[in-house]
Parts: structure tokens; sequence; C-alpha cells
């Protein structure tokens, strides 16, 4: 589009970004609308709503929406608004429930959306009420092996093409076993921060070194994790990955090693050895030979605000966001073991967390400088390896040289751009699938 | 009271001891937290200690047995002794950025209530208002309370389990880097 962008918010080639993205109103009001309006949001998992009448109470983007699934077991993403003045209809976080009743006049809708009752339906509104047309507003729902996403958006592609390539990458997180995973949480804050800081941040492995220095050093001490510097991240083997809107990084070496997460210990280690040995075949025949073995997802941001797995950033006004932290465990892992991957979760990740606590003031203060109409003039320097990135013979989407790069973050905001300037989804330009897909694994897990 | 203003253990039930004897624990270690001895606070937790904070949900008030996240669900915090010695030990690091510079914290403690258990130790019940003042205008009120099991050792009370109960939904806080 050139020079007739609305939105021209980076210069591809110098990595300069106008900070007033992170903080003006008026930005912040168009992206509720063209992102949140329109993108596959992450809103839960099947396992937050197991059986019939289930609910689980959630966001999409600013919205409150029920997540139900009814009486036949479909799952409906519901705007939680009366459509009689716009009353909440559900104030609890989760439940089971046929109906929602409006505290303030009485409307109920079935857990499908449907409008159920109105009190003097006949006597106040001489039968004139056309309940068809006033049930919740419902969103288009879909899931990725056990992940529910949601779009508001009639024109959106099917979510398969919405992940597209990067799909090949997360399954090796969210699609390795038979069972399936399940979600815990979420713990949940609110961070003085605007929502693209953190989402950019997922792939930000340059921060981790400095960021996280003092939580890696205390689990080299006590748990026996390896320590972390600067050299080791630069000669890392890992990649650095941008595809189709969702920035990936995964561990690349042919060593079939259990995925390094948080809870693993020296003395934990040998359980996530041993699970991970009597999962290979498993893993092989659902995810083909290469990606078993050889391909783990790293930090990762699903557009526009899925963070690091199952995580969301929820946008609370431009310098606002609520953040929503819960821990993904595979289903049929033992008891110890998913005993061990929360604890390592709640200690690194969460409101409280080591690694997390230490992430917020940076977002925050990279909010705030934003603020200011003299700071504004600078812009933000994403330049670190412009130019050196590329098509991979063997691994999807737009691959960077190096493990330590801008590039996923530069690309975070062209696709920022790329939403904000369309009219509609046939705007939005989308990735074709090309990555092979070995294995029996699938969208529905 | 005795000529020496100490309490007279002839007149005092046993709970009304006990309580005397606790009260002073809690100042303590409100003291130690909020003069940022965090060492010495360390060593009032036995070496089995839970420290657990569980996530708080809204539900119907008949459901009220659902508020809390049992233990085995993901909680806001669930340590035990090792992870809360490297939270310690991580604040003088110089680069634990959550807390460096530190908040400046005022831990007030009340509402004690205490009974003995069959074990030989004690469970107590205290109410906390914590004040949390960080960098320049950041600031934060927690409100809770916090259920102890309380272990004499070596003549002293350690905590052995420490369940915490924020009175919040959504933490309103940009993190949660202080100790309760």
């Amino acid at each position: 589009m050139g020079t007739t962008r609305k939105h021209a918010v980076i210069d591809p080639a110098t990595g300069k970004i106008d900070r007033g993205i992170f903080s003006d109103r008026a930005i912040y009001d168009e992206e509720m609308e063209k992102i949140f309006g329109r993108a596959w949001l992450m809103i839960g998992h099947e396992s937050l709503v197991p059986g019939p009448d289930d609910y689980f109470h959630t966001y999409m983007g600013e919205d409150p929406v029920i997540l139900t699934r009814d009486g036949q077991g479909r799952l409906h993403a519901l705007l939680n608004m009366c459509r009689h003045r716009g009353n909440r209809v559900v104030r609890c976080d989760d439940g089971n429930a046929k109906r929602f009743m409006c505290a303030y006049h009485g409307w109920t809708y079935r857990n499908d959306g449907s409008l159920e009752h109105v009190p003097g339906k006949s006597e106040a509104y001489y039968d004139a009420l056309d309940f068809a047309s006033l049930g919740l507003i419902e969103a288009h729902v879909e899931t990725y092996a056990g992940l529910i996403f949601a779009t508001w958006a009639k024109d959106a592609p099917g979510l398969e093409a919405y992940l597209g390539d990067a799909r090949w990458y997360l399954d090796t997180v969210f699609n390795r076993r038979d069972g399936g995973m399940q979600a815990l949480g979420p713990t949940k804050w609110l961070e003085p921060a605007n929502w693209k800081t953190m989402v950019d941040n997922c792939s930000d492995n340059y921060h981790v070194p400095t960021s996280h220095l003092s939580s890696a050093a205390v689990q080299s001490r006590f748990l026996g994790r390896p320590r972390l510097s600067h050299d080791d991240q630069f000669r890392s083997p890992n990649k650095h990955v941008f595809v189709n809107g969702h920035a990936i990084t995964f561990r690349d070496a042919d060593d079939n090693q259990p995925r390094y997460m948080h809870g693993v210990s020296t003395e934990t280690m040998r359980l996530f050895e041993d699970y991970h040995r009597a999962t290979t075949p498993e893993v092989e025949r659902r995810l083909g030979t290469l990606r078993a073995r050889r391909v783990q997802l790293g930090n990762h941001s699903i557009f526009p605000n899925g963070i690091l797995g199952f995580r969301l950033a929820l946008p609370r006004g431009p310098l606002k966001t609520e953040f929503w932290h819960f821990v993904l465990l595979e289903r049929d892992a033992p008891e110890e073991l998913k005993r061990v991957i929360r604890i390592g979760s709640q200690a690194n990740n969460g409101a409280a967390g080591m690694f997390e606590q230490d992430d917020v003031d940076n977002w925050r203060q990279v909010t705030e400088a934003s603020t200011s109409r003299f700071a504004r003039r600078h812009k933000q320097d994403l330049s670190m390896g412009v130019g050196h990135a590329g098509p991979h013979p063997d691994y999807p989407g737009l691959v960077s040289e190096r493990y330590i790069s801008e590039n996923n973050q530069r690309l975070f905001y062209m696709r920022w751009e790329q939403f904000m300037n369309a009219d509609s989804w046939a705007g939005i330009p989308l990735d074709p699938i090309r990555a092979r897909f070995d294995g029996t694994a699938t969208m529905r897990g | 009271m005795n000529a020496n203003d100490k309490p007279d253990a002839a007149t005092l039930t046993p709970r009304q001891a006990l309580w005397l004897d606790l009260m002073p624990f809690y100042i303590r270690e409100a003291w130690l937290l909020d003069e940022r001895k965090f060492r010495a606070w360390l060593d009032l937790f036995t070496d089995d200690v839970l420290y657990f904070m569980p996530r708080r949900k809204n539900v119907p008030r008949r459901e009220a047995q659902r508020e809390l996240t049992p233990l085995g669900d993901l909680a806001i915090l669930e340590e035990d002794k090792r992870y809360l010695a490297m939270r310690v030990d991580r604040l003088d690091t110089g680069m634990a950025w959550a807390e460096d510079p530190p908040s400046r914290t005022r831990h007030l403690i009340g509402n004690l209530e205490a009974e003995p258990l069959d074990n030989g130790e004690v469970r107590a019940r205290t109410a906390f208002l914590v004040y949390r003042s960080h960098l320049e205008t950041d600031h934060q009120l927690l409100s809770g309370y916090r259920e102890d099991v309380l272990r004499r050792v070596d003549g002293g009370w350690k905590v052995a389990r420490r369940t915490i109960v924020l009175d919040a939904n959504v933490l309103l806080d940009k993190n949660l880097s202080v100790f309760l």
C-alpha cells in the first residue's frame, strides 16, 4: 500500500517504530475494532467447560464473554450483555447453569444464547417482543487441539488458515498426546502496560539474560538448571520464526531431549526424561519424526494476544492490560510430573512468578515513555538483524539467521499495520499453508 | 498482671496464654519483613513448610465451597522452603528488578485467633493489611488473611504451613513481589 497506508508505524528497513501506538487512545479504540473485532482470539480451553451446561467467563479483548457448553455438548461464545439494557447476565467466573437470568429486569437466556423468558411478555410487551432477534450476541467458535478460539468477524477465514503454518510448531506442545491437555487457572492481575508490549516480548529472547538473570542464577544454584548468558543465547542453534502473524521460537537439536520447561531440576529431570522416552513413539505417530524428535516450541505468541501457551493479554485501555496466566498439562501425564510442572509454573510465571515479576516495569516504562509528546519524537529502535531472515529449507515461515533477532518484533508490528489498514478480512493477507504435517494429529487434536 | 508487668499464668486461660505467646511472634515477623530482613524471616518457617496462596473466584453464595481453589489446582503461590529460599536469595543478586529498588512495605497483622491441635501444633488465623509503595508513585493495599499451622521447634514457633487468602479476584497490583 506504500505511502497511502493509513497507519505507517514501522519502517521495515530501519526497524524504527512510532511510540504513539502504545498510548494513543484513538489508536487503541481502532485496535479494539480492527484487531480484536476481527482476529481469532484465544478465549478458553475445552477442559474449562468439560461437561454439559458448564460455563467459563472470559473475554474477547475488552468484551466480557460467556464460554458455554450447551446441553448437547456444543460450545458457544456469548457476549455477556443483556439485550435489553446491557447488564451482564453472568457475574461468576465459572459454573454450571442451563440458563442465565439478568439481575436487572429478569430477562433469561438459555446457555445456547437464545432468549427464553421475559417478565411481562404479554402483560407489558403486548407479545410484540421479537425473541428470535434478541438472543445473546454469539461469536463464531472453533477449536484447535482443545484450545478454544472465537471471532466476531463473519468474514474471517477458518481457524486452520488463521493459524497456518504456525500450527506446525504449536503442535509440538499443544498436540503431542492422544489424551490432549487440561488447563488450570487463571491467575489474574492488572499490569500498567500496553497489551502489545507483552505480546512483542514473547519472542524477545534478547531480554532474557538481562531481565531474568537473577531468577536464572538462583535456579542454577538451587535446582541445577543451566546458567543463562548472552553468549549461550548468541551461540544457540535455536530458531526465531515468524509465521502468518504468529511469533515462534523453537529449540532445534537432533537429540530427542525433553522440553526444557519450568519445573525441571536436577531431581526432577529423570521424571521428564522417563516421560519423554515413554511417549516418544506416540508423539512420532502423531507429529512425524522431525517434529517429535527435533523441534520444541519455545517462547511464542499467537496473534494478537495469546502469550506463551494459553495465557492472555486482555487490553483494558491503552495503558492497562489484564493478564491471565494458565498452565496447560498433558492430561495423561503422571500426577507427580503434573505437580512438578504446576509448581514450576507458579514459581516462574503469574503475578508472583520470579521471571514474570521482573518484566512488568520494563513494559510499563516502554508504555509510559510513549505518553510524552517530546519523547515520542524519538522512535523505538527495532533494527536488530534487519535483512537477516528468509525462507528455510526445513522450517516453515520466515526464519531469522540468528536466534537473537528483532525480526519477529518488526513483523508483529507489520502484521498490526495489516489489520489496522484493512477495510475487511479480504484486505488482510494470509500465508498459504505450505508445511508438511506428518503424523496423525489434526486441528481437532 | 504481677508487679513485673508480666502476665500471671495463673489468671490466664490456656487460650489466652497461647494468644499472648503468638502475637509477639507475628509482630516480630511483620518487622522482619518491613525491615527487609528476609533471611531471618525465612528462619521462621519449618523445612517442610507449604507456603500456599490459592486463587479466589467469584462463585454464587450457595457454592461458597468453590470460592478458593484447592491444592492441586493452579495457585498464585505453592512454594516449599527451597522455592522460598530461592526468592530470598534472588533479592541479593542486584538484578531482581521487581524489588530493586525495593518496595516499601508495612505489614499490619491482627485479628489473631489460635487453637491448639491434637498433635501439639497450633492453628492460627490472622488478618493483614499490607501497604506496598514502589518506585515513585506505585502503591497498593493488599488485604487478606493467613491461616497458619505453627509448630514448636527448639523452644520457638515456626510456621509449618501458611495459607494466604487475598481479598481480591483480579489482583490490582503490577506484580506480587512482596512476601505476605
